[in-house]
């Protein structure tokens, strides 16, 4: 892809010139080095679609434990309650406090599964080289790039629970392995997030639509 | 500063950046994204608010975040505290991830704002303007300090029906850390932060 006749007009690849990644100079590919901070000029990012996939693939592997196994334990009086984020998001609800049952639910369960599913659309369309609502899937990107550390409430929550609870005996929680699933989940869809380069969407823009 | 040309990062349309001035910002008029913002004196701003959240910071990790009282016991938790216990529950990786992300990253962005901020306010030709303009924006997506905040938040609901909270020194502390963090952050644009290490340079 880094042959100039293959960009779509209105492009600054097709004039032969990329946007640095780390400083946004825009220069010619040509210099392969940035003249303002000296990074490799890519006209788009390297592999950006196998990496967003094996990435994306790698974080749905990581829901199934994050999901499945137990993020915290409850130790009562020798007597152990291992929940899930789901159980803690009904145990939430039981408790009358809907507001916070819907911030965990929108954080851990929908927001993570949302950012799966759009990238994989993304990476989809792209593939397929879909020609329409290009505006909307950058603005789905954005959206997806900006939620993805939204994610870490839980995990922060179990953390200060375990730091918080542990009265002997009596009473002690301690984390799950789904912490370490779910904690997995997020690092690794931003990472994702941040592979997938955008402007590929707008490279099979055709002469019929803007 | 001169107007200077560059390209949308979302959409790559190339496009022409005239001067802004305090509280402007630029947007791709094609896909939307911004493009740069400005903020009125931008480096001593980010200054004043780094060196405000790096105090915030220190106290946040040296007093009792929160404590809990329930039947004559008490339990003490404090930020540092966090990772020592689940380290000891053998979630060694959580731990480091957790401290990495709520303490660490955000320390050294701190620090890098101060050996980057300060030399180009003193129009100081230092060697590593670069590496530290470089390293600002690779780390800044990876603090997690608002995050933190609601998780804080969530917690406190789901435990003050079980025993009585005491909120510490260090809650407070953190709550305005991370306030300076963010204030910190958005007045550093990134375009507007290379210009500024382009010029100094030259």
């Amino acid at each position: 892809m880094q042959d100039v006749t293959a960009f779509p007009a209105g492009t600054a690849a097709a004039e032969g010139l990329a946007s640095c990644h780390v400083c946004y100079k825009l220069a010619p590919v040509a210099l392969r080095e940035c003249p303002r901070c000296g990074s490799a000029l890519h006209l788009r990012s390297p592999d950006s679609l196998q990496r967003t996939v094996a990435l994306l693939i790698t974080a749905s592997l990581l829901y199934i434990p994050a999901n499945v196994l137990p993020i915290m334990t409850t130790d009562q009086l020798g007597n152990e309650i291992e929940s899930t984020i789901m159980g803690g998001v009904v145990l939430l609800i039981q408790m009358g406090s809907i507001p916070v049952a819907a911030v965990i639910f929108i954080a851990s369960v929908l927001v993570p599964l949302g950012k799966l599913f759009a990238l994989s659309w993304l990476c989809w369309s792209v593939s397929r080289r879909h020609r329409t609502s290009l505006r909307e899937r950058t603005v789905l990107y954005r959206a997806t790039e900006f939620v993805g550390r939204w994610s870490m409430t839980d995990v922060f929550v179990v953390t200060i629970l375990v730091a918080l609870i542990h009265f002997g005996g009596l009473l002690r929680i301690t984390a799950g392995v789904a912490s370490i699933a779910f904690g997995g989940v997020v690092i690794v869809t931003m990472l994702a997030a941040e592979s997938f380069d955008p402007r590929l969407i707008w490279d099979h823009r055709g002469d019929d639509d803007d | 500063m001169s107007p200077e040309r560059c390209a949308c990062i979302h959409c790559d349309l190339p496009l022409t950046i005239g001067e802004l001035r305090g509280g402007q910002r630029a947007f791709c008029p094609r896909c939307g994204s911004l493009i740069s913002s400005c903020t009125r004196d931008a480096l001593q701003r980010a200054l004043a608010f780094a060196a405000a959240a790096i105090v915030l910071l220190i106290l946040s990790n040296a007093f009792p975040f929160l404590s809990l009282k329930a039947k004559g016991l008490e339990s003490v938790m404090t930020i540092p505290a966090t990772a020592v216990e689940l380290h000891r529950d053998g979630y060694t990786t959580l731990a480091v991830l957790v401290l990495g992300v709520i303490v660490a990253i955000p320390a050294a962005i701190l620090a890098v704002v101060l050996a980057l901020v300060v030399p180009l306010l003193r129009r100081q030709k230092v060697p590593w303007l670069v590496p530290a303009g470089r390293l600002l924006f690779q780390l800044s997506p990876w603090s997690m300090v608002e995050v933190f905040v609601i998780g804080v938040i969530v917690s406190l609901v789901k435990i003050h029906h079980m025993a009585t909270v005491v909120i510490g020194l260090s809650f407070w502390s953190y709550v305005g850390f991370s306030l300076c963090f963010a204030a910190t952050l958005a007045s550093l644009d990134r375009l507007q932060v290379w210009r500024e290490i382009e010029a100094c340079r030259t």
